[in-house]
C-alpha cells in the first residue's frame, strides 16, 4: 500500500486512516470521547492536587502515576509520544544529513518517508483513548522499526565501502551508523505501544507476554545507550571542546542505568531517582536543540551562512532523541509502579 | 585571427554558469566584492607601455588565451600593463633578465622587430600562423637578432610571456565560469567534498545529453 | 614608503576610513588588531626606542611569533619587528589569488645558479604572522633520524638536539595551535593523540588514499594546523580552500591569529610595517640594538638581546648586511658559514585526471599523506620524502600548466577546462645542505635602501635521484587510484632552511642548539634557517618546536643569570 504525504489538516487525515484500518470499527460517538476526556481530565487534576500538597519534592519528583485501570493506554500514548518526538528528529535530521548527501540513492528518501508516517501514527496514538491496538499505526511501527534496521546495515555498509574502510575519519564522516537506530527506537516504543493497549483493563500490561514496565525500561536503556554512543562519536569528532558537550554523555548515560536499576532492583526511591534522572535527560535533549543552534551561529558566517551551516554545523535536529527516549523511560517507570508488589 | 571560441557562460562544459551571479550570495565577501569589481573596471588603454608595443602586447594575448570579443572579454593586456605600472611582480627577477617594465618593453620591441625583418609588417598585423608559428620559435629560443640580446627569447617567453598572461586570465571570472570553478568562497565555503558531489552553489558539468539539465542547474547557482 | 607600496596599497583600496595596511601602521597608539574581532583591537604595551627591552624580535613568523609569546609571557619585555603589514584576516583577506599576493614577500631579490629557487607565493611571507598566514598548515614530526642524519643516516650534519627532546617540544607546539590529526598516526615512534580529530577527506585526497591501498603503503590524514571544531573565536574550517592565500575565516592556526595575539595580551609590543635593515654591535661584540625604517623614517631600538626570526633569505641578509669594520664578513659569521647550505624542498608532482567529477579546490589543499618513503630505507639516495593529494586554485594550476607543459592557446584552454577532474600527488622532499647554495648580497638595493639578497641555487646527484624516485612512486600510486592523463611537475621547489645552521661546532656552525650565536653572546636566531638538514617533512611545525624549545633555553640562560 501507499501513503499519500500529509495534507495540510492531520486530524482530518488521521480520522480518514482510522477509519480505513480500525479493525472492529465501534461508532466513533464523540459525545462519549468528550465525557470521556472530561472525566479524565478532572481525574488527573484531582491527583495531581494531591501529589501537590506533599511538600519538599520538587515538581517533577512530585508526579506520581495515576493509579487507574487505563495504566495500558496512559503509557502506550505516552509512548506514542515519545515516538513521535523521535521520528520527528529523525523526519528533520534525514532530511538535511539526506540532502547533503544529495540523496544519491534513491534509498536515501525512505526515512523520510517512513518517519513521516510515524509522527502521523503517533500524533493519532497520542489522541487515541481506546483499549486495542490499531492497524495503521501497528504497521506503521514495525515499518519505522524495519527501516531503522536496514538503514543501519545501509550506513554501515557505507562506512565500511569508502576508501580506508572502517576507520575513524570515517566514522566521522561518513553516514552515521547510529543515526538510523533512532527511528529503529522509534518503531519499537510504538510497536510496544501497541502491544501495551490490547490487554484488556484491569489486567496488567505486558508486552510480548512479559512484565511492560521491565521490558521497555530494557528498550529505553538499550535505546539510550545507542542515541548516547551517537552523541560520543559526534561529540568526541567536535573535540568536546565546548564542556556543555559532555553533558549528553553523563546525564542520559545515568538515567538509563538508574531506569535499569529501578527495573531491577524496583523500590520507590530508585524509582524517584530514575525519575529524577529521566527528566533531566529530557531537559538535556531540549537543551542541545539550542546549544546545537548556538553551534550552528558560531560557525563561520553564523546563520546568515545557513546553507552551509545548518549541514556542517551541530545537527539542531538530533538532541530532541534524548527527550524521546527519555519519555519513553518515564512511560516505563509509570508501568514499573506497583511491581514490587 | 583564431576561430570563435564557445561563449564560456552560454556552450562549454558548463552551460549557463556565471560565477558572478554569486557575487551577492553568501560566498562573496565585501572585500571580495571590491577586489573583483576592480579588475572588471581595469583601464584598457596603456599605462606604462606604449602604444605600439602595447598593440602588439594585445595581439600576443589573442594567441596565448585565445577569447571572444563579448561580454566576458578579459583584457588581458591591460592587466599585464597595469602590474607593470604598479610594479606588481613575483618577488624574484631571473639573473639573466632586466626588470618586468623593461623586459617586457624590449621584448615586444624586439617581437615588432623581427615580424618587420621577416613579414614586413608589425606582429599585430601577420596572419593566425605567422604570429603562432613566430610564438613557437620564441618559445623553443630560436629567435636571435641584435634586438633579442637583453632579453633571452625563450627564458623570457617562460617567465613572462605565458606567466603574466595566462595569470592575468586565470583571475578574470570569465575564466572561472569556463572552467567551472566556484570561484570566491568565504564566508561560505563548501559542504560536499566527495567524488562527483557538488553543491549547489557550484557550476553543474553538463554530461553528454544532460546539457539542459546542467544548464537549468547552472541558472540557479547561486 | 616606497612608491610600489604606496601604489600597491592604493591599488588594494583604501576603506572608508581604514587606510589599507599595506600603507598605514596598524599596532600603534596603545593598541594592535584583534584578528579575531571585526573592527576589534587589543590594547598593547609600547616602549620607546630608547628604553632597553630585553628582547628585540626580528620577524614575526613561525619562529619569531612564537618566541614573542612565550618571552612575553615569561615577564620580559619584548619588542617584536615585522616588515609585513598587520591583517584582519575577516575584512581585509579576499577569495582571490590575485589580490591576496598581498601576504607575499615581492621585494626585489635575485635567484640565479642551476636551479634558480622560485620566491614570493612560493616560500616567503611577509606579514605579521609571517609565512603561517599563507601556509598551507601541514603540521608534521620530523623522522626521529633526520635529528641525527650524519651518524644514523650517513649524510649532512647532526642536530645538536636528541629526537627526543624535540618530540616533547612537537607535543607542545601541536598543543598550542590544536592540530587536527588523525587518532592513530601510522609511522614513528609513538605520539600523543592530535588535540583536534581529523579533517574529512576530499575527492583529492581519496585518490591518494585509494592509490595507497592498491600498493598497499599506509596513508592518512593529514595532521593539519586549521581546527575541525571551534576553537574560542575560530570556527572550524568551512573548506573554502584559499588557505595558501589567508584564510579569511581565522580556522587557519597562522601565529597571527594564536601566538600573536598572545604576545600582545601578555604585554609584547609588535610593531608591523617596521623593516629592520641593521643590528647594532658594540665594541665588546654584543648586540645593543637595531636599525629599523618605520612610518617614512630610519630609528633605532636598543635591546639587551636581540632574536633574528626573518627566515632562511632575510635572517642571513640582515646578518651579512650588518657587517662592520669589526664584522667584515657580517654578523655572527667567524666561521664563515652565515648564509651558505640554504636548502629548499623537492617539491615536483603528478598530475592527471579523473573520470569522475574532482573539484580539488574544496578544501585545504593536502588532506591525505603519506609518510612511506620517510620511513622506509630500501632506495637508492639519501634522506626521505613525503607525498600529499593538492588542490591548487586556477591561478596556479595555470602556472603549473604553462610551467611544465609550456601550453598556450587553446591547448591550454582545453587542458584548464578540465580543472574540476583535475587531481595531484605533491612530494616534499628533502634537498641536501650544499655549501654552495647559498644567500649573498648583490649590490642592487631594495626599496630602503639595503642591499637585495642574491639567492643561488643547484640540485647535486642526491637531490635528483629523490625526485626521480618520487616523480616513479607517485605515478604508479597515481594509475593505481585510475588517474589518466598523467604528467609531471619536474621543477617545483618550496619550503626554505638552512644558511645559519646550528651545531654542537663553532667552527662548524652559526649558533649552538640554544640558537644562540657563538660569535655573540647575545644574538639568537630562531626561524627556519638554523637547520642543518631539512627533513624529509614541512618544516613549521619544527620551527615552532625549536622555538618553543629556544624560549625555555632562554628562561634557563636569565634564571642562572647568563643571558
Ligand atoms: C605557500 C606556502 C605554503 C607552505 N605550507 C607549509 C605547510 O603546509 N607546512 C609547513 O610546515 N610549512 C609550510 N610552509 C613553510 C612555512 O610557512 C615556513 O617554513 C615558516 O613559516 C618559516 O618560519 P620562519 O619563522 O622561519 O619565517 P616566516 O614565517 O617566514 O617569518 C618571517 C617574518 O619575518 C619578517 N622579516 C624578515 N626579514 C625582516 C626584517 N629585516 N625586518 C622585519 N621583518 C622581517 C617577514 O616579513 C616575515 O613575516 C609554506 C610556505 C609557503 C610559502
Ligand atoms: S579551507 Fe579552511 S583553513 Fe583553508 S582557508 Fe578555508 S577555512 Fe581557512
Amino acid at each position: 500500500m501507499s501513503f499519500q504525504p500529509l495534507p495540510a489538516r492531520p486530524e482530518r487525515t488521521l480520522r480518514l486512516l482510522d477509519s480505513l484500518f480500525r479493525r472492529n470499527k465501534p461508532a466513533a460517538d464523540p459525545a462519549r470521547i468528550a465525557l470521556d476526556r472530561l472525566g479524565r481530565s478532572f481525574e488527573r487534576a484531582r491527583a495531581t492536587a494531591i501529589v501537590a500538597a506533599r511538600p519538599g519534592l520538587p515538581d517533577a519528583l512530585r508526579h506520581q502515576p495515576l493509579v487507574s485501570p487505563r495504566k495500558g493506554v496512559d503509557a502506550a500514548r505516552a509512548l506514542n509520544r515519545a515516538s513521535g518526538l523521535l521520528a520527528f528528529s529523525v523526519l528533520t535530521d534525514s532530511a538535511l544529513e539526506h540532502y547533503r548527501g544529495a540523496f544519491r540513492n534513491k534509498a536515501m528518501f525512505t526515512p523520510l518517508a517512513t518517519s513521516a508516517l510515524t509522527v502521523a501514527a503517533s500524533l493519532h496514538g497520542t489522541t487515541d483513548q481506546r483499549e486495542s491496538a490499531h492497524l495503521f499505526r501497528d504497521v506503521t511501527y514495525a515499518l519505522a522499526a524495519v527501516t531503522g534496521l536496514v538503514g543501519t546495515a545501509f550506513h554501515v555498509f557505507n562506512v565500511g565501502s569508502r576508501v580506508g574502510g572502517f576507520r575513524w575519519v570515517n566514522f566521522f564522516y561518513r553516514a552515521p551508523v547510529g543515526a538510523p537506530m533512532a527511528i529503529l527506537i522509534s518503531g519499537l516504543f510504538g510497536v510496544a505501544s501497541e502491544r501495551l493497549r490490547r490487554e484488556g483493563p484491569g489486567g496488567r500490561p505486558t508486552v510480548f507476554g512479559l512484565g511492560a514496565g521491565r521490558t521497555l525500561a530494557t528498550i529505553t536503556a538499550g535505546s539510550m545507550a545507542g542515541t548516547v554512543g551517537e552523541a560520543w562519536l559526534l561529540h568526541f569528532r567536535g573535540n568536546f571542546q565546548n564542556p556543555a558537550m559532555y553533558i549528553p554523555v553523563t546525564i542520559p548515560p545515568a538515567s538509563g542505568a538508574l531506569l535499569m536499576d529501578a527495573a531491577i532492583r524496583g523500590g520507590e526511591k530508585r524509582r524517584t531517582a530514575a525519575r529524577a534522572s529521566l527528566w533531566a535527560t529530557v531537559a538535556t535533549g531540549i537543551a542541545g536543540t539550542f546549544f546545537h543552534a548556538y553551534g550552528v551561529q558560531r560557525m563561520m558566517g553564523g546563520w546568515r551562512n545557513w546553507k552551509q551551516n545548518l549541514l556542517d554545523g551541530p545537527p539542531v535536529p538530533t538532541p530532541p532523541a534524548f527527550t524521546g527516549v527519555a519519555l519513553a523511560g518515564l512511560a516505563a517507570l509509570d508501568l514499573l509502579e506497583g511491581d514490587d508488589a | 585571427m583564431p576561430d570563435r571560441q564557445p561563449d564560456p557562460v552560454e556552450e562549454g562544459r558548463f552551460p549557463g554558469y556565471d560565477v558572478l551571479r554569486k557575487r551577492s550570495s553568501m560566498s562573496w565577501n565585501d572585500r571580495t566584492r571590491e577586489v573583483v569589481d576592480r579588475r572588471l573596471a581595469v583601464e584598457r588603454g596603456p599605462r606604462t607601455l606604449s602604444a605600439d608595443a602595447f598593440r602588439c602586447l594585445e595581439a600576443v594575448c589573442a594567441q596565448i588565451v585565445p577569447q571572444n570579443q563579448g561580454p566576458s572579454f578579459a583584457p588581458l593586456a591591460a592587466y599585464v600593463d597595469e602590474g607593470l605600472t604598479l610594479g606588481l611582480g613575483p618577488g624574484y627577477r631571473n639573473a639573466e633578465l632586466p626588470e618586468a617594465p623593461e623586459a617586457w618593453a624590449k621584448a615586444l620591441a624586439a617581437l615588432d622587430a623581427t615580424a618587420q625583418r621577416e613579414h614586413d609588417a608589425v606582429f599585430a598585423a601577420l596572419d593566425d600562423a605567422q604570429q603562432k608559428s613566430l610564438l613557437q620559435r620564441m618559445q623553443k629560443g630560436e629567435l636571435s637578432g641584435p634586438e633579442w640580446t637583453d632579453v633571452p627569447p625563450k627564458l623570457f617567453f617562460s617567465q613572462h610571456v605565458l606567466t603574466d598572461i595566462v595569470a592575468a586570465w586565470a583571475a578574470h571570472p570569465s575564466a572561472w565560469s569556463r572552467i567551472g570553478f566556484g570561484g570566491p568562497a568565504s564566508p561560505r565555503g563548501y559542504v560536499r567534498m566527495g567524488f562527483g558531489m557538488r553543491d549547489s552553489w557550484e557550476a553543474a558539468e553538463a554530461h553528454p545529453g544532460q546539457e539542459a539539465k546542467a544548464a537549468r542547474e547552472n541558472r540557479r547557482v547561486r | 614608503m616606497c612608491a610600489d607600496q604606496t601604489i600597491l596599497a592604493n591599488r588594494e583600496g583604501l576603506r572608508s576610513g581604514n587606510l589599507s595596511p599595506m600603507q598605514q601602521v596598524r599596532a600603534a597608539g596603545g593598541r594592535a588588531p584583534d584578528p579575531h574581532v571585526t573592527g576589534g583591537w587589543l590594547s598593547m604595551q609600547e616602549y620607546a626606542d630608547g628604553e632597553e627591552v630585553d628582547f628585540a624580535i626580528v620577524g614575526t613568523g613561525a619562529g619569531g611569533g612564537t618566541l614573542a609569546a612565550e618571552l612575553a609571557e615569561a615577564g620580559f619585555s619584548v619588542v617584536a619587528f615585522d616588515a609585513g603589514p598587520y591583517f584582519r584576516p575577516l575584512e581585509d583577506f579576499a577569495s582571490d589569488e590575485t589580490a591576496q599576493s598581498q601576504l607575499f614577500w615581492t621585494d626585489k631579490r635575485i635567484v640565479d645558479g642551476d636551479n634558480p629557487l622560485k620566491m614570493g607565493s612560493n616560500n616567503s611571507g611577509k606579514a605579521v604572522g609571517g609565512s603561517t598566514v599563507h601556509y598551507a598548515m601541514v603540521a608534521l614530526r620530523q623522522r626521529p633520524e633526520s635529528f641525527a642524519s650524519r651518524t644514523k643516516q650517513g649524510f649532512g650534519a647532526d642536530w645538536p638536539i636528541s629526537w627526543q627532546e624535540m618530540w616533547r617540544y612537537y607535543t607542545k607546539a601541536e598543543d598550542a595551535l590544536k592540530i587536527s590529526g588523525p587518532i592513530r598516526y601510522p609511522w614513528g615512534p609513538k605520539r600523543p593523540r592530535y588535540p583536534y580529530r581529523p579533517h574529512d577527506l576530499n575527492a583529492a585526497a581519496l585518490m591518494l588514499a585509494k592509490g595507497a591501498e592498491a600498493l598497499g603503503i599506509d596513508w592518512t590524514e593529514t595532521p593539519l594546523a586549521t581546527v575541525s571544531a571551534p576553537r574560542g573565536k575560530s570556527p572550524p574550517c568551512v573548506y573554502r580552500g584559499f588557505c595558501r592565500v589567508g584564510c579569511s575565516t581565522n580556522a587557519k592556526q597562522s601565529a597571527l591569529v594564536t601566538f600573536i595575539p598572545r604576545a600582545i595580551r601578555a604585554g609584547a609590543e609588535v610593531r608591523d610595517l617596521a623593516m629592520v635593515g641593521r643590528i647594532e654591535v658594540n665594541k665588546d661584540g654584543r648586540a645593543t640594538g637595531l636599525h629599523y625604517h618605520r612610518a617614512g623614517q630610519w630609528r633605532f631600538q636598543r635591546a639587551r638581546n636581540v632574536i633574528v626570526a626573518g627566515y632562511a633569505i632575510e635572517s642571513p641578509r640582515l646578518l651579512l648586511n650588518s657587517a662592520t669594520d669589526r664584522h667584515p664578513d657580517g654578523l655572527a659569521n667567524s666561521s664563515g658559514l652565515v648564509g651558505k647550505y640554504l636548502m629548499t624542498q623537492s617539491n615536483q608532482a603528478v598530475f592527471g585526471v579523473m573520470d569522475d567529477e574532482v573539484r580539488w579546490n574544496k578544501g585545504p589543499p593536502s588532506l591525505a599523506i603519506t609518510e612511506h618513503w620517510n620511513y622506509d630505507d630500501r632506495k637508492d639516495f639519501f634522506g626521505g620524502y613525503i607525498h600529499m593529494s593538492q588542490g591548487p586554485l586556477p591561478v596556479e594550476w595555470s602556472s603549473v600548466l604553462t610551467g611544465s607543459k609550456g601550453l598556450w592557446g587553446d591547448a591550454l584552454l582545453g587542458e584548464l577546462d578540465k580543472y574540476n577532474h583535475q587531481v595531484g600527488l605533491k612530494m616534499v622532499g628533502e634537498m641536501m645542505p650544499q655549501e654552495r647554495n647559498q644567500v649573498t648580497l648583490a649590490d642592487e638595493v631594495d626599496q630602503y635602501g639595503l642591499r637585495v639578497a642574491r639567492i643561488t641555487y643547484s640540485w647535486c646527484d642526491n637531490d635528483k635521484a629523490m625526485i626521480k624516485h618520487a616523480l616513479d612512486f607517485m605515478q604508479q600510486q597515481a594509475e593505481a587510484a585510475g588517474v589518466k592523463e598523467i604528467f609531471r611537475q619536474k621543477n617545483d621547489t618550496n619550503h626554505l632552511a638552512g644558511t645559519i645552521r646550528m651545531g654542537a661546532d663553532r667552527r662548524t656552525s652559526v649558533v649552538n642548539a640554544d640558537c644562540r650565536s657563538w660569535d655573540i653572546p647575545n644574538l639568537f636566531v630562531c626561524d627556519g634557517s638554523v637547520f642543518p638538514t631539512t627533513g624529509g617533512v614541512n618544516p613549521s611545525l619544527t620551527i615552532q618546536a625549536l622555538a618553543l624549545r629556544t624560549a625555555d633555553r632562554i628562561k634557563e640562560l636569565s634564571r642562572r643569570g647568563e643571558l
